[in-house]
C-alpha cells in the first residue's frame, strides 16, 4: 500500500513539475524573464510577441512593489529583463540602480495621453526610465440599468438616501479615502491629519448607505449578480472586464473626481537580453498590444496610448472618449507620511466597525 | 419514520454539496468570469490551472509541505504515545497535556506567535516554516489518536518480542508500529489533510514559495477568476481518487 | 538489554515531541506576551495594549461578536449533527456507512478558500437559496444572506456539521447494545430510551465536537472575512488587521493573547469529557 501511494504521488509530482518546469526546460539564451503584474500573463498578449520574435516570454506575477523588489532581492543580476511596476514606484527601482535609462526615440512618447505620461515619477535626470503602458480609476462602477446615469455625475448621491442598501465599498483604504476627501473637496496630494475628521465623517455616511465593504472577488460578485448596483472605489478594472458579456456593468468618475491609477513598464540596467527586452516594450506600448494589454484577462484599463487598436465596443466600455474629460478630473493616490497612514487605517478601522 | 430519516438526510446531504456543486460547475465555465450566466462546458480553465507556473507550484509545495509536516507528526505522535502509554513517568498527565493543548489554539495565533519568534531569532518565511507549523498543529492530533489505540494487549506481543532477544526500537519498527497501522494510518491521512488546505499558518510563514491555498488566495487578490475553480474541483477530483485508494487498502488489509 | 537503557527509552521517545512542543508551541507564547508588554522599545511594562482593548468599544464589540456568533454556530451544529449521525449509524447499513461517511466529508476537500468564495453565490439574492425559498413560498421576495452574520454562520455551520456528524457517530458506533437491550428489558419505549440512555451515553462524543467546534470557530479568520462582507468585525479579523498593514504585533498578540484566555475557560468547562482515554 504504501509503495502504491508513494508511487502515485511521486508521480502526480513528477506530472506537476513537469507542467510548471515546462516553461524552464523549454528556455533558450534569447527567452525573455518578466516580473509583471497578472494582467501580463495573457496568452492572449504573449502570444503575437512570441510567435513573431520566436522566442518564449517567461513571466513571473506578483503583487505590490514591496513583493517585487524583494524578488529581484533574491535574484541575480541578468535573471530579469523587464518588469511592470506602479508609476509612483519607478523611483524606487531607480535608486536601487536596477533599470536601464530607455530610448524615447524608439518609443512612441507622442502617443501616449498626456495627463499619464508621470514624467515626476518615471524621468530623472532628463532620461527616462519608466514608461507607462496602462492606467485606470478608483471611482465608482455602477448597473446602468439600475442606477441613474446623472446621479452618478456627483459623489453627493452616495452620502444620500436614493440608492441607500445598494452600495457596497471596495476594501482598499488608500483610494476610498482619496475619493471622501474629493468629497468634501479637498486634494488627494494636499491631505493632512486636520482633515481626517471630516474625511471619517464621509465615510461613515457612506458606510450607513452600503450593504457590505469587500474585496475585489466579492466585490465583483456583489455587482454581477445584483447584490448591490454601486461599487464605491471601483472603475473599469473591477467591471469592464464583466462589462463585455454584461453590459450594465458600467463606471464613470464623478464631477468631483476620481483617484488615478498608473502601471509602467522599465527595462533592468542588469539585462543580458536588452534588444529584445526594449522589443518587448516597443510591442506593448504598439497599438496591437495596447488593445490586447487593455482588455487582458485579468483585469481591464485604459491603454496609455491613444492610438491603441480598440474595437468601438471595447472603447466605449471603457468610455474611451470621455478619457480627457475624466483625466483632467483625476488625482493621484493619497500618498501619506508614516504617521497620517496609521491614522488613515484607524479611521478605516472605525469605519469598518460602524454599525 | 424511514421517509423523515431520508428526507433529512437527503437535506443535509444537499447543503453539505451546495457550495461545492457550484464551485465545480463554474470550474467549466467557457467565459471569464465564474458567476452565472453558466456558459460551460469548457476545459479551457483546467488548461489555464496547469498552464499556471504559480498554481501548479503551489500544488507541489503543498503536497511536500503535507508528506514532510505528516510524517514527522506521525513520528513524534507515535513515539511519545508509546513512551507515555508503556512507561510510568513522573508527570505524565502534564505531559500528556502539554502535547495535546495546542489543540485547542487558533491556527491564527500559532502563526502569529511562531513568526513572531522567527522573527526575533531572524529565522526567515519559508516553506520550512509553514512545515514547523504544521506539526504543531497536528502533532496533539497524532499523538491522541495513536494514544487512544495504545492497549494493553499489545503489551504482551511486545514483551513476547523482547523476550525473543529483540532490542527495543526493533520491537517498536518490527512489532508495535504494524500492530498499530490503522491508527498511524488514519492520524497520517488527518494530517495530510489538515496539512493540505492550511491556510492562514502557510500564509503568514511563507513569502514567495507558497503553499496551493495561499496562492489561490493571491490570485484571488485580482478579482474573479474560474481557474481557482478549477483547482479547487482538481483537488477535489485527486481527493476522490485517495479515498478510493484509502479504501482499497483498507479492504485489502482486512483479516480474513 | 540494561536496565539504564530501559530507564532512557521512554524519556528518548517523549522527548522529541515534547521538545517541539516546547519550542515551537510555548516559546512562542513566550514571545508573543512579551511582544505584548514592551510595544515601542519603551522599557518595563505596558499594559496599553490590553487596556486598549477594555476601553475601545470596536475592540470590546469584536469579543462579543465572536462569542455570540461561535455560540450559535455549535448549537445549531450540534441540532443539525446529531440526527444525521443518528441516521448514518443507526438506519444505513453497515456496509454503506463508512461509505455514506466520506461522502459527507469529500466536499471538505476542496479549498477553503474558493469554497466561501462559492458560498457568496449561492447566497446571493439572485442565488440558488433565495429562489428556491421564494419559488417554495416562503419568501415574497429575495432577501439578503450574503455579507451578514447569517452568510457566517451557514459558512461555519456548515463545516461542524460535518465534524460533529464524525464524532458523534464515533460516538454512536461504540456504544454497546448492551444498554439498549436492558433499557428494553426494563420496559423503556424508544424515545424514552434515547432520551434517557443514549442521549447521555452520547455526550462525550457532542462535548468533543462542541469544544472543538468552538475553538476552531472563534479563531478563523477567513469565514468571516469573505462572508461577513465586513459588516461586524470579529476577533481574528481584528486581530489580522494589526498585522496586515500596520505591522503592529504588540496589539496583535494582546489580542491573541487575550481571545486565549477565553478559549481556555471553554477548556477548562468541558475538561471532564475531553480525556484522552486509552483502549
Amino acid at each position: 500500500m504504501k509503495n502504491l501511494t508513494r508511487r502515485i504521488l511521486l508521480a502526480a509530482g513528477v506530472a506537476a513539475m513537469a507542467a510548471a518546469g515546462g516553461a524552464t526546460t523549454a528556455a533558450q539564451a534569447a527567452d525573455l524573464s518578466a516580473l509583471v503584474w497578472c494582467d501580463h500573463s495573457d496568452p492572449n498578449l504573449l502570444k503575437p510577441f512570441e510567435d513573431a520574435n520566436g522566442i518564449k516570454v517567461n513571466v513571473k506575477e506578483f503583487e505590490g512593489t514591496g513583493a517585487g523588489l524583494a524578488i529581484i532581492e533574491q535574484s541575480q543580476p541578468g535573471d530579469w529583463d523587464v518588469m511592470v511596476i506602479d508609476s509612483i514606484d519607478v523611483r524606487r527601482g531607480v535608486d536601487k540602480g536596477l533599470f536601464a535609462a530607455l530610448p524615447e526615440d524608439q518609443l512612441p512618447m507622442a502617443d501616449i495621453f498626456p495627463e499619464v505620461l508621470m514624467d515626476a515619477t518615471t524621468k530623472f535626470d532628463g532620461k527616462r526610465y519608466g514608461i507607462t503602458e496602462k492606467f485606470g480609476y478608483n471611482s465608482i462602477s455602477y448597473n446602468n440599468t439600475k442606477v441613474d446615469a446623472a446621479d452618478m455625475a456627483t459623489l453627493a448621491t452616495l452620502l444620500g438616501d436614493k440608492y441607500k442598501g445598494r452600495i457596497a465599498i471596495y476594501d482598499y483604504y488608500l483610494p476610498v479615502i482619496g475619493i471622501a476627501a474629493m468629497a468634501i473637496g479637498k486634494k488627494t496630494t494636499e491631505l493632512t491629519e486636520a482633515d481626517l475628521p471630516a474625511i471619517k465623517d464621509v465615510l461613515l455616511k457612506m458606510k450607513a448607505n452600503s450593504k457590505a465593504v469587500t474585496d475585489v472577488v466579492a466585490s465583483q460578485t456583489a455587482i454581477a449578480t445584483g447584490e448591490v448596483d454601486i461599487l464605491v472605489g471601483g472603475g473599469e478594472w473591477v467591471t469592464a472586464g464583466l462589462a463585455r458579456e454584461n453590459p450594465a456593468m458600467d463606471f464613470t468618475i464623478p464631477k468631483e473626481g476620481g483617484v488615478l491609477w498608473s502601471q509602467s513598464l522599465a527595462m533592468f540596467e542588469a539585462s543580458k537580453n536588452k534588444d529584445m527586452a526594449l522589443k518587448f516594450i516597443q510591442y506593448v506600448m504598439s497599438p496591437e498590444g495596447q488593445a490586447r494589454l487593455a482588455t487582458s484577462s485579468c483585469y481591464w484599463g485604459m491603454p496609455a496610448s491613444q492610438k491603441a487598436a480598440l474595437s468601438d465596443a471595447d472603447k466605449k466600455i471603457l468610455r474611451f472618449d470621455e478619457q480627457p474629460g475624466f483625466l483632467a478630473r483625476a488625482q493621484p493616490y493619497p500618498a501619506p507620511d508614516e504617521a497620517l497612514d496609521k491614522k488613515m487605517q484607524d479611521i478605516w478601522t472605525e469605519m469598518l466597525q460602524a454599525q | 419514520m424511514r421517509a423523515l430519516a431520508v428526507i433529512y438526510a437527503a437535506l443535509l446531504y444537499g447543503f453539505i454539496f451546495l457550495p461545492v456543486a457550484v464551485l465545480i460547475l463554474f470550474s467549466f465555465q467557457a467565459t471569464s468570469f465564474p458567476i452565472p450566466p453558466f456558459t460551460g462546458p469548457s476545459l479551457r480553465w483546467y488548461g489555464a490551472v496547469l498552464a499556471d507556473g504559480r498554481l501548479t507550484a503551489g500544488l507541489v509545495n503543498s503536497v511536500f509541505v503535507a508528506i514532510g509536516s505528516s510524517t514527522v507528526s506521525v513520528l513524534l505522535g507515535f513515539l511519545s504515545a508509546w513512551g507515555l502509554a508503556r512507561f510510568r513517568l513522573p508527570g505524565e498527565a502534564w505531559m500528556r497535556g502539554l502535547i495535546t493543548i495546542p489543540l485547542t489554539v487558533s491556527y491564527l495565533i500559532i502563526g502569529m506567535g511562531l513568526l513572531i519568534m522567527f522573527n526575533a531569532i531572524g529565522l526567515p518565511k519559508s516553506l520550512w516554516a509553514a512545515g514547523i507549523g504544521h506539526v504543531v498543529i497536528n502533532l496533539p492530533l497524532c499523538f491522541a489518536i495513536i494514544y487512544s489505540q495504545m492497549g494493553d494487549q499489545q503489551m504482551t506481543i511486545e514483551r513476547a518480542a523482547r523476550d525473543l532477544g529483540a532490542a527495543e526500537w526493533q520491537v517498536l519498527l518490527l512489532v508495535t508500529a504494524p500492530m498499530l497501522w490503522p491508527a498511524l494510518f488514519a492520524a497520517f491521512f488527518l494530517s495530510m489533510t489538515f496539512s493540505w488546505d492550511e491556510f492562514v499558518i502557510s500564509w503568514l510563514l511563507t513569502r514567495f514559495d507558497t503553499t496551493l491555498p495561499v496562492e489561490i488566495w493571491n490570485l484571488m487578490r485580482s478579482g474573479l477568476n474560474p481557474k481557482t475553480n478549477a483547482v479547487g474541483a482538481l483537488v477535489f477530483g485527486v481527493s476522490i481518487m485517495l479515498a478510493i485508494l484509502f479504501e482499497l487498502v483498507a479492504l485489502r488489509r482486512r483479516p480474513a | 538489554m540494561t536496565a539504564a537503557t530501559r530507564s532512557l527509552a521512554p524519556w528518548a521517545s517523549v522527548g522529541p515531541a515534547l521538545a517541539w512542543t516546547l519550542a515551537f508551541f510555548v516559546l512562542p507564547f513566550i514571545a508573543m506576551a512579551a511582544v505584548s508588554l514592551a510595544p515601542q522599545g519603551d522599557d518595563g511594562l505596558d499594559l496599553d495594549n490590553y487596556r486598549q482593548f477594555f476601553v475601545n468599544a470596536a475592540y470590546w464589540r469584536a469579543m462579543t461578536n465572536s462569542l455570540e456568533v461561535t455560540a450559535m454556530v455549535t448549537v445549531v451544529s450540534i441540532l443539525l449533527a446529531y440526527p444525521f449521525a443518528w441516521i448514518l449509524a443507526e438506519i444505513v447499513p453497515e456496509r454503506w456507512q463508512r461509505l455514506a461517511l466520506m461522502l459527507a466529508v469529500l466536499p471538505f476537500w476542496t479549498s477553503y478558500l474558493v469554497r466561501s468564495y462559492s458560498w457568496l453565490l449561492v447566497l446571493a439574492e439572485q442565488g440558488v437559496i433565495n429562489a428556491a425559498l421564494v419559488d417554495l413560498g416562503l419568501l415574497a421576495e429575495p432577501v439578503q444572506l450574503a455579507n451578514t452574520r447569517l452568510a457566517t454562520v451557514i459558512g461555519f455551520v456548515h463545516f461542524f456539521v460535518m465534524l460533529l456528524t464524525l464524532t458523534i457517530f464515533a460516538n454512536l458506533k461504540q456504544l454497546s447494545p448492551n444498554y439498549r437491550k436492558a433499557a428494553a428489558d426494563l420496559g423503556a419505549g424508544p424515545v424514552r430510551t434515547f432520551i434517557h440512555v443514549i442521549l447521555p451515553l452520547t455526550l462525550p462524543g457532542i462535548m468533543v465536537g462542541a469544544f472543538l467546534t468552538f475553538v476552531l470557530a472563534i479563531g478563523d479568520y477567513i469565514t468571516p472575512q469573505i462572508l461577513g462582507g465586513n459588516n461586524e468585525l470579529l476577533m481574528p479579523q481584528l486581530i489580522v488587521m494589526q498585522v496586515g498593514r500596520r505591522g503592529d504585533f504588540a496589539s496583535a498578540s494582546a489580542l491573541s493573547l487575550i481571545l486565549m484566555a477565553v478559549v481556555t475557560v471553554a477548556y477548562v468547562a468541558c475538561a471532564r469529557w475531553l480525556k484522552i482515554e486509552r483502549a
